[in-house]
């Protein structure tokens, strides 16, 4: 039995790859639709062309749909996990009712989240990141706004700009924080996947039907409360979608013990062979957890988590270089920390300002992320640190005019949780034998 | 060798023990410096609910000292200011089944001058309106108290560098200068420290210390695990017990205990502490533990069954063999001092203990017998 966690493209790749071998497989998927974000709930009708990416995300849906190998756990969290004699043990909140998985092999999909830095007002209403916006689209059909500025780094911010438009929202402009000329850096990347070339030129296409104006080298200086502000003029808005690539989601890794390290760009990933396995002997990771780099090497990945076939490593490799250069196209500076004031939030479930941290560490002695996490209360709250994390360790570190270290960033990407679980069912597990 | 480099005591640890003992000590009119190879509140203080209790304690020198230490307590939080969420509380102890025990050891209690209350079931529902139905009998002790002890310990020592101290996180130990028996200083990573007193506040670590130093002390780990929920309204108004809790304490089986605390807190999560494991330093998550902890504390109180278990964070008591803490000179080393061993206590009892082990190192004399503390009773040697 292999399960995989997660039912994206690295996840669903992964699956039908296995399937295909004659492996039985449990996909586990904490939403109610296959895609995961960024292949969520693919609408039928799509508008004005279908994307790129399409093609690919239908022949797997359908796969995974058709398989009878393949069964789906929806509206599963995996809350728990670990490997006891040669055997994984997955605990599983499905439809609010704990549950075991036990599987032999087991394949990490888990994606990322965006991560957005915080400037002066990131913490009014209508702020929130580029992916909240695209899932509420997506898995809702709800436009959150009327008015958007979409702010940030990376080429994420295309397909939101372009969905939003499509669906009816006024994009009133992408303020891109890197200039295009940049792509320079990844010329290689680009030759070697002329895909992308592609991709890159019906976003850009789209872009222009819609009316969104891109400014590029630009950044959100502060937000008001009808809003932004950037070069000193207001641009009018109602919401502001945000981010600044991504973070891995790597709480299942750090939980059953997998090596993480850290990318050239400060990212901590999960460590992974030539196989996508993981330190952890049966333990696989495909897609954005092993380095951030987009649906299609997350495919590959999968495919080869799946099936451990070595036909798919050149083209991998391909797509690993792409997406490594594409870090070098969209850097995320550190100059995001001189936009903030005293009084700007930077844990919003806690409420925690960046003088607060600065106190932690002038005043209390704090002297890592962690020690002003416990002074502060940053990171504690419903998230889990999941969005103030990195950037409250960045900030102590700056702070103290030292840079972080590997151990540090690692430290803040683990918990100990992978998922909440409600006390009831977690006691009732007594119970229940697993 | 500079004068900057000459103290009159050094303390090792920058936990609750270490903090309050080095303000004790500059109190006293002594040049502290204080060194911790992590951060302030690193180890078990800073994995601890904040526990400042009367109410789990046997009459005899621990709750003697704990009594002492809970009105010291209030008293720093005056010096210091409310800056560390010091809260009276009060605790619930209750009774599932046959209450002899508990009504017994309340009794015993009282006698020994703690404010212990028997109430009935009304009384119960009235000071914690959840509590699941047939819980018929408790004790109130209004004297339990809670503080935030990372703040606590950092806020000390900020009013230890304000009195002249200094404090020094991320300098280790690595070897103590000893002439004729007696210490002189210890050798860290950021140099050399000369001191005719040192104190040893390393919590579940103060056995390596003691090695360090050429001496020996039987201070080992016991682990344990608390649950955090998600943020809510409060529903909770005191710690609560079960009364097999005390029971835990008290023993030295080494496998798994545990007997539920559940408290709200300022922020507005529920704590669900305590497990007691004996399992060295392996910090593994244990599923189990979190089970049984979870079904614990929603048999007490049926309404937090659909309360969202959030994170889990485990840390390591320091204790001894006799469950009572180490307070006193070393019977090997002269001029080594240790206060250390104060298992899942050390919060509550920490500015008691900082007393009597400042009252002996100055030769004043003390509020209590300090023999039952004393290392020798691991040690040898004559008192």
């Amino acid at each position: 039995m292999i399960a995989i966690v997660g039912a994206g493209p690295a996840g669903l790749s992964a699956a039908v790859a296995a399937a295909k071998l004659g492996q039985q497989v449990i996909l586990i998927d904490s939403s109610p639709r296959l895609g995961g974000q960024y292949w969520r709930h693919l609408p039928s009708n799509w508008g004005v062309g279908r994307p790129p990416y399409f093609a690919k995300a239908q022949e797997l849906f359908d796969e995974v749909l058709s398989n009878p190998l393949i069964t789906r756990f929806s509206n599963a969290h995996v809350w728990q996990a670990e490997k006891k004699a040669e055997q994984f043990n997955l605990y599983v909140v499905r439809n609010g009712v704990e549950e075991i998985v036990k599987a032999e092999k087991v394949i990490l999909a888990t994606g990322a989240y965006d991560r957005a830095l915080p400037f002066p007002g990131w913490d009014l209403p209508g702020v929130m990141t580029a992916g909240a916006a695209q899932s509420m689209l997506k898995s809702h059909g709800v436009l959150v706004g009327k008015k958007f500025v979409i702010a940030g780094t990376g080429p994420f911010l295309l397909p939101v700009a372009t969905g939003l438009a499509a669906a009816g929202a006024e994009v009133v402009g992408l303020y891109e924080a890197n200039n295009p000329l940049r792509w320079i850096l990844n010329l290689h990347g680009l030759i070697l996947n002329p895909s992308k070339i592609r991709e890159g030129i019906y976003f850009l296409k789209k872009l222009r039907s819609l009316g969104i104006k891109v400014h590029y080298g630009k950044e959100i200086q502060s937000a008001v409360s009808d809003g932004v502000l950037v070069d000193g003029k207001k641009i009018e808005c109602d919401t502001v979608a945000i981010g600044s690539g991504f973070v891995p989601e790597l709480s299942l890794a750090g939980i059953l013990g997998a090596k993480l390290k850290v990318g050239a760009d400060g990212t901590v990933v999960v460590d992974v062979d030539q196989n996508q396995q993981t330190s952890i002997p049966g333990l696989y990771a495909a897609g954005e957890s092993t380095g951030i780099g987009g649906s299609s090497l997350a495919v590959l990945e999968g495919e080869i988590a799946g099936s451990t076939r070595k036909g798919k490593r050149l083209a991998r490799w391909r797509a690993q270089v792409f997406a490594t250069g594409l870090q070098r196209v969209y850097p995320v500076s550190n100059k995001w920390q001189s936009a903030l004031t005293p009084q700007t939030i930077l844990c919003r479930c806690e409420e925690v300002s960046l003088a607060d941290i600065h106190g932690a560490i002038d005043e209390l002695g704090a002297q890592d992320g962690r020690s002003a996490k416990l002074f502060t209360r940053a990171g504690m709250g419903l998230c889990q640190g999941r969005v103030c994390g990195r950037n409250v360790s960045e900030i102590v570190a700056c702070h103290l005019s030292r840079d972080l270290t590997a151990e540090e960033r690692i430290n803040t990407a683990q918990r100990p949780l992978a998922a909440p679980i409600s006390l009831g069912e977690l006691g009732d597990g007594l119970e229940k034998n697993f | 060798m500079t004068s900057q480099n000459n103290f009159d005591a050094i303390v090792i640890g920058a936990g609750i023990v270490g903090a309050t003992t080095s303000l004790a000590l500059t109190k006293a009119g002594l040049r502290v410096l204080v060194l911790d190879r992590g951060p302030v509140a690193g180890g078990t203080t800073g994995a601890g609910e904040g526990n400042i209790l009367v109410s789990d304690k046997e009459p005899g020198p621990e709750l003697e000292l704990a009594l002492m230490s809970r009105d010291l307590w209030f008293e720093l939080g005056d010096d210091v200011g409310d800056s560390f969420e010091l809260e009276a509380k009060g605790g619930v102890v209750v009774s599932r089944g046959d209450d002899t025990a508990l009504r017994d050891f309340a009794k015993r209690q009282q006698s020994a001058g703690v404010n212990a209350q028997l109430v009935d079931g009304n009384e119960l529902r009235k000071l914690e309106p959840h509590l699941a139905p047939g819980m018929n009998s408790g004790a109130f002790y209004p004297q339990d108290s809670q503080c935030q002890p990372m703040l606590a310990a950092a806020q000390i020592l900020k009013r230890v560098r304000e009195r002249g101290g200094i404090v020094k996180t991320g300098t280790m130990v690595t070897k103590f200068v000893i002439v004729s028996n007696r210490v002189k200083g210890v050798e860290t990573s950021e140099g050399i420290f000369n001191a005719p007193t040192i104190v040893n506040a390393a919590g579940t670590w103060a056995g390596e210390i003691s090695k360090l130093a050429g001496s020996f002390l039987p201070i080992a780990p016991r682990k344990g695990f608390i649950l955090v929920t998600a943020p809510m309204p409060q529903i909770i108004n005191h710690k609560v017990y079960d009364s097999d809790y005390v029971a835990n304490v008290a023993s030295g089986e080494a496998d798994l205990q545990t007997s539920t605390v559940v408290e709200g807190t300022r922020s507005g999560t529920i704590l669900i502490g305590a497990s007691r494991e004996r399992v060295g330093f392996d910090g593994s998550m244990n599923i189990d533990v979190l089970r049984r902890l979870a079904a614990q504390a929603t048999s007490l109180f049926p309404i937090l069954r659909d309360v969202q278990l959030l994170r889990a964070y485990r840390g390591f008591r320091p204790y001894a063999p006799d469950h009572l803490p180490v307070i006193g000179e070393d019977s090997l080393i002269a001029g080594l001092w240790h206060s250390a061993g104060h298992e899942g206590a050390g919060i509550g009892l920490a500015p008691g203990s900082a007393r009597l082990l400042t009252e002996q190192i100055t030769g004043r004399s003390s509020f209590m017998d300090a023999s039952p503390f004393s290392p020798r009773r691991f040690q040898g040697g004559s008192a």
